[in-house]
């Protein structure tokens, strides 16, 4: 196994209910290898999401430690080079067209240029959105925005992409074939993917199958 | 352009949108407030100006008068006509007569001028509605209009003029018949006060009547054009000889009082107005806020993607500032062109009210006058700018404070 690209070490997170502590990670263990696609199930509520935020750096654990690619640095300027991220609701800007969503990615790290442009276009093209590219995500079906959603989160040529229940708000097919594009993508591209997914058959499709339960992982 | 300036832009000017309803609403808001600014303080301007115009042209700019009489008149002027800002100078003589016309009396204002000079410093001609003022002579007099239709006094007739110098002779039991003068013409300035109270005689005429002999009571200067009357008032002060006793004052701190009145006034105005740019504020405000709560899962988005928190606070507060800008650029055009129809806007309102002679009875004016400072335009335009963009600065700070990871929670 290569290098790790994400290397999670006794995370634990706990949140307060009124007077309640509600403990809903106890030291969860993780590394993800370069290329590595892994999947992450369990029940609602057992604390995928909040796994999730915590390897994308958006919230602080109670106690543990988060490195991508050896490096403890989880910033906002990091983030926006080393990782992608896909929602279970798209959240495309509806001002935006499906380009200029893609884009944007590009436009918070400061600036594009018409190299950007051309890649904005050949990922959206990718996606198979090449005759959408100025449809605003209103004029988009829910799988064409969670395509866009994919091409936003590879603009930035990511070392790894977390999914969030990317198919959570997708019929089955339209589900099934996102979840394709997704892995076809990193596999081209070389992109580790965390994906967190009720789907027992995505799941099987990635390289790792992981259960959250109890607030830890068991192998499923 | 940075991605903040890129998506405030097109928040408020989204693809595909022709009729952004928020944008339009707050960028009219701004409009009407600036519009209304513009209006007041240059309807407001231009009264003071056109009151500042008929000061000068009925006093000149710099009158010097001594604390007694002055002797030595043509020695006076000569030295005034060497102070630097000086173009020409013209003695007066005033005070208080009784005039009779047909039993009718009045008590004006006489003004003795030099008809030769009085042209160089103060345009009398331009007011003199019949009659010329160059007839004007030692048997004669100008009446002001509202004057001369008080006493029914017409051009040709004959009006009597009484003197405090016949008091004085009545004292001695000296015999002085009053002064019998034939009209010679008839002027008005459009002020009220002036064209109801205010007669002209030559100077040589005054001068008998008070009892003078050869002195006159002051100047009238008529300084350069674009020259500063108060610093030309100093530079006469500073060559005046003391024993002279006399002192210059330009027409501005002679009125100093009148113009403070007139600049309180139009400040006061310009304050309160500011309050319609304030409450068109608020609604820029509430409506960007409301965005923030709209678009609080697009912030977490963008908080995700590897936006800082002060990025995500300009971006609302560029769009405060856009909206005020936008709103003070409609508002100029819409100011300055309702300022270019204003006659014909109050012609056709007091048409409808009937009230075509108040204008001109209370105001001393035909026309509406405007006059736009270009001073009071920067301060409107800084303003409004301003106040809009501060507007954005709560949303700002809201979005700003959000968390990505809460509010992607929202969820």
């Amino acid at each position: 196994m290569s290098d790790p690209i994400l290397t999670a070490c006794g995370l634990r997170k706990t949140f307060l209910s009124g007077d309640r502590r509600l403990e809903v990670l106890t030291g969860v263990d993780l590394d993800v290898a370069a290329g590595e696609s892994v999947s992450i199930r369990g029940e609602s509520g057992s604390g995928k999401s909040t796994l999730l935020q915590l390897l994308a750096g958006l919230d602080a654990p109670d106690a543990g430690t988060l490195a991508w690619a050896g490096t403890p640095d989880t910033g906002t300027k990091r983030r926006a080079t080393f990782l992608g991220i896909v929602f279970q609701s798209f959240y495309l800007i509806p001002e935006l067209d499906a380009r200029e969503n893609v884009l944007m990615a590009r436009r918070i790290l400061g600036g594009i240029d018409p190299e950007a442009r051309a890649r904005a276009d050949a990922l959206l093209a990718k996606v198979g959105l090449a005759e959408r590219m100025t449809h605003l995500p209103a004029q988009l079906s829910g799988g064409e925005r969670q395509r866009v959603a994919v091409a936003r989160a590879l603009m930035n040529s990511p070392r790894l992409i977390l999914a969030d229940e990317p198919t959570g708000n997708l019929d089955e097919r339209t589900g099934d074939a996102v979840i394709e594009l997704l892995l076809g993508l990193c596999a081209e591209t070389k992109t580790s993917l965390v994906l967190v997914t009720h789907n027992a058959a995505h799941a099987q499709k990635t390289h790792r199958q992981l259960v959250l339960r109890g607030g830890t992982f068991a192998h499923g | 352009m940075p991605w903040y300036l890129y998506l405030a832009l097109k928040q408020l000017f989204p693809t595909g949108r022709k009729f952004p309803f928020f944008t339009a609403i707050s960028v009219l808001g701004v409009a009407l407030g600036v519009a209304l600014l513009v209006i007041s303080t240059s309807v407001m301007g231009g009264f003071g100006y056109e009151i500042r115009r008929m000061i000068v042209d009925t006093q000149g700019e710099v009158q010097v008068r001594a604390d007694g009489l002055i002797n030595d008149s043509v020695g006076l002027q000569a030295r005034l006509a060497a102070v630097p800002g000086v173009v020409a100078t013209t003695p007066f003589a005033e005070g208080v007569v009784m005039l009779e016309h047909e039993r009718k009396p009045a008590y004006p204002a006489m003004q003795g001028i030099d008809v030769n000079r009085v042209g160089a410093v103060v345009p009398l001609e331009k007011f003199i509605r019949l009659g010329r003022l160059e007839d004007l002579d030692d048997d004669s007099v100008i009446l002001s209009s509202k004057l001369a239709l008080s006493i029914g006094a017409r051009l040709g007739s004959k009006v009597e003029v009484y003197s405090p110098l016949l008091l004085e002779k009545l004292k001695n039991d000296e015999v002085f018949l009053p002064r019998e003068l034939r009209v010679v013409g008839i002027f008005e300035v459009g002020h009220q006060q002036l064209d109801s109270s205010v007669v002209l005689v030559t100077l040589r005429q005054m001068q008998e009547l008070y009892g003078l002999g050869g002195a006159i009571h002051g100047i009238n200067v008529k300084i350069a054009p674009k020259a500063d009357a108060d610093a030309v008032a100093s530079l006469i002060n500073a060559s005046l000889p003391p024993a002279a006793r006399a002192h210059a004052r330009s027409w501005i701190e002679a009125n100093q009082d009148f113009l403070f009145i007139l600049q309180l006034e139009k400040n006061m105005i310009f304050f309160l107005l500011t309050f319609i740019i304030i409450v068109s504020a608020f609604s820029v405000t509430s409506s960007l806020l409301i965005s923030v709560v709209r678009k609080t899962r697009e912030i977490g988005l963008l908080g995700a993607l590897g936006a800082e928190p002060r990025q995500v606070a300009a971006c609302f507060c560029f769009q405060g500032l856009l909206i005020g800008s936008a709103g003070t650029l409609a508002g100029l055009a819409l100011g300055f062109g309702t300022l270019h129809f204003r006659n014909a806007l109050v012609e056709g309102f007091t048409r409808l009210t009937s009230s075509e002679e108040v204008l001109t009875r209370f105001y001393q004016f035909s026309q509406l006058p405007a006059h736009t400072a270009v001073g009071d335009v920067i301060m409107i335009v800084v303003c409004s700018v301003v106040i809009s963009t501060l507007a954005g600065l709560l949303p700002a700070w809201r979005a700003a404070r959000l968390k990505p990871v809460e509010a992607l929670r929202n969820e």
